[in-house]
């Protein structure tokens, strides 16, 4: 059989030719199939890495929005609970304007009736500091809100700087702190 | 037998201890100028209290009440002199009987103002602690009736102004403050 066979070869180089040409198509057809392979392995991997880059930006960029909304959050608070706080130190500057500036008795009695509305009593005491220095203070005679926003109303003038205030629970002036201009 | 040691070591106690009561005492003169600063302003608060007392236009309820607030100015027993051309001598008042006098003015309008508000004797500290100046003013005082009766004058009065260094308790804390009182006004000069 063999026999057979190396005689049909030798017998025939067509036949040979054809055999070595089979042979050669097989083998490029299997290289070619397998760069196909690696490249769609490829194609594959080079596509799940950049859905895995997307992925990361995203929740990345997820968590920038988040915290910057966060922050903003924050600032937002913060400037809310500085309005709040800041809230009675500017009425109050109002009506030490408005009471000074008064056009007539009523007109300042009338502020003066509403300013009262801000403090816990009309006896709220009032400290006026006159000067500081090294940390201390010194205070002229302590008086009380009723008084001093009848004092502007009566000698009309620009009233001394809010220095601090103090609030209770439900935001009421409990004390006031003015400091005099020079 | 006197034991010397003992006497010298009292001696130097008592120097010591003076002297740190003397250091406490003392106000640096930015502090000794913000309560001069502040004297100025009671004395130029009485001028527009007295301003609003003398006013015709001030309703009876606000001039008292305004007549609270000036006599809290003063130290008790304080007099405010009067003068007039018309008569010689000064009448002193103490000072509520003063404000309720010019209340009563027998004119329809009354214009006063002090000018030329100044010090002619500084705060000085006396030996009891408390500050003691002088402050003169200069006043125009000027009354109109309607029938056409007018009397004005200007008269310098001196004022003796106290500072005193006082203690209050203030929701729980002691404060200490310079109470400044005004003392007697003396009238030194009337001319018309």
């Amino acid at each position: 059989m063999t026999k057979k066979m190396i005689n049909l070869f030798r017998e025939s180089p067509r036949v040979i030719t054809m055999a070595i040409i089979v042979v050669m198509m097989a083998v490029g057809t299997g290289c070619k199939s397998k760069k196909k392979a690696m490249e769609a392995a490829d194609a594959e991997a080079r596509k799940a890495k950049m859905e895995q880059e997307a992925a990361l930006k995203k929740q990345q960029q997820q968590q920038q929005e988040e915290e910057l909304r966060k922050r903003e959050a924050e600032e937002r608070a913060r400037r809310e609970a500085e309005a709040k706080k800041s809230e009675p130190y500017s009425k109050l500057e109002q009506y030490f304007s408005a009471i000074g500036n008064a056009s007539s008795v009523s007109a300042a009695n009338s502020s003066i009736s509403e300013a009262l509305t801000l403090f816990t009593s009309p006896e709220t005491p009032v400290l006026i500091v006159i000067s500081e220095s090294g940390g201390q203070k010194d205070y002229d005679r302590p008086t009380t809100i009723r008084d001093y926003l009848n004092y502007l109303k009566d000698q009309k003038k620009r009233a001394d700087k809010i220095g601090n205030l103090q609030l209770d629970s439900s935001g009421k002036i409990t004390e006031v702190e003015l400091v005099k201009q020079k | 037998m006197i034991n010397y040691k003992n006497i010298y070591a009292l001696l130097f106690g008592l120097l010591i201890i003076g002297n740190v009561a003397a250091q406490k005492d003392d106000v640096s003169p930015e502090r000794k100028q913000a309560i001069d600063s502040l004297a100025l302003e009671k004395v130029r608060d009485l001028s527009k209290y007295i301003s609003i007392i003398g006013s015709k236009k001030t309703p009876f309820s606000e001039a008292q009440r305004v007549m609270d607030r000036a006599e809290e100015l003063f130290a008790t027993d304080s007099e405010m002199g009067v003068s007039s051309l018309n008569r010689k001598e000064i009448t002193y008042y103490k000072v509520r009987k003063y404000f309720d006098r010019l209340m009563a003015l027998n004119y329809d309008r009354v214009t006063i103002s002090w000018y030329d508000i100044h010090y002619i004797s500084d705060l000085e500290r006396q030996p009891d602690g408390r500050y003691v100046g002088v402050v003169t003013i200069y006043q125009k005082f000027e009354g109109v009736s309607d029938d056409g009766m007018k009397y004005k004058d200007t008269t310098k009065k001196d004022i003796t102004i106290y500072v005193e260094r006082k203690k209050t308790q203030i929701q729980g804390r002691t404060i200490e403050f310079w109470d400044v009182l005004l003392g007697d006004i003396r009238v030194t000069e009337t001319r018309a």
